[in-house]
């Protein structure tokens, strides 16, 4: 068993984060070019945050404003924060390829973006972290070496 | 102002996300095709003429879904229940086909799979 927590709350925080950086982008590219410059904005905060875990701006909103005012409750739970690192640094690079297309595909930037909404989407509704699978794949194909 | 390429980008999203469904779908059906009939493992100290059914339960230390959800779930169940980790059980977790985790396979009484669930069950 692993002998670290993970504030289960936080994740949240940041996949709700994520969704809605996102869906900002999305609808406001329709208005404004300005709104596109979110897609690479929220790639930095995804790699810094998976870099540093106490530079996450998400879950820094989480633990300073929503946890201490009580809007959102804590729930932490025996786990380990590398999966789900992992996952968010996977989400990352896919938000960092959507930012390398914006200027060739407003299309495609578009889409790889919400691909990557989606999947916070899945993890936030329903608990599944498509990133954490990949992870463990790795893991027992041998490709990543885990503890 | 117009709406044409966003609606363009969902569409593109939405069919990415119904391929992915498909082939998740295709890989679990290859994987269980290929796992039902493999012979599981006894459990420690368990004679092997004697077998009762149990529940192989891949799982690893970092697999947050299997201590939520899964072990709970497995912790109602009468049936013996055998934990492994698949990745330091690699060739047990290549045998079923682990893909996911949690995974769990029903092994019945003849030592045999009957049954294999990828994901939480």
């Amino acid at each position: 068993m692993a002998a670290s927590t993970v504030d289960h709350s936080a994740l949240k925080v940041n996949q709700a984060g994520i969704i809605l950086t996102i869906l900002v982008a999305f609808a406001g590219s329709a208005f404004s070019v300005w709104f596109e410059l979110l897609i690479p904005a929220l790639a930095v905060v995804m790699l810094l945050g998976t870099w540093r875990p106490d530079l996450a701006l998400f879950k820094q909103i989480y633990f300073n404003f929503l946890k201490p005012r009580g809007i959102v409750k804590p729930r932490v739970v025996e786990d380990s924060p590398v999966p789900h690192n992992f996952a968010q640094g996977l989400g990352g690079v896919f938000v960092v390829i959507a930012s390398v297309l914006l200027p060739l595909s407003l299309l495609l930037a578009l889409a790889v973006s919400l691909l990557v909404a989606v999947l916070a989407f899945i993890n936030l509704a329903f608990g599944y972290c498509v990133g954490c699978q990949v992870y463990f794949l790795l893991g027992r194909t041998g490709v990543l070496k885990q503890a | 102002m117009s709406f044409e390429v966003q609606a363009a980008a969902l569409g593109l999203t939405g069919a990415a996300v119904g391929l992915a469904a498909m082939a998740a779908r295709v890989t679990a059906w290859r994987a269980r095709r290929h796992a039902v009939g493999e012979v599981g493992t006894p459990i420690a100290g368990e004679h092997p003429s004697l077998r009762e059914p149990y529940v192989l339960y891949f799982t690893t230390e970092q697999c947050s879904t299997c201590r939520l959800l899964q072990e709970p779930a497995l912790a109602r169940l009468a049936a013996p229940v055998r934990r492994v980790d698949a990745i330091a059980e690699r060739e047990l977790a290549e045998r079923f086909a682990i893909f996911p985790v949690p995974s769990t396979v029903v092994i019945g009484s003849d030592g045999a799979a009957a049954n294999v669930n990828y994901g939480f069950a």
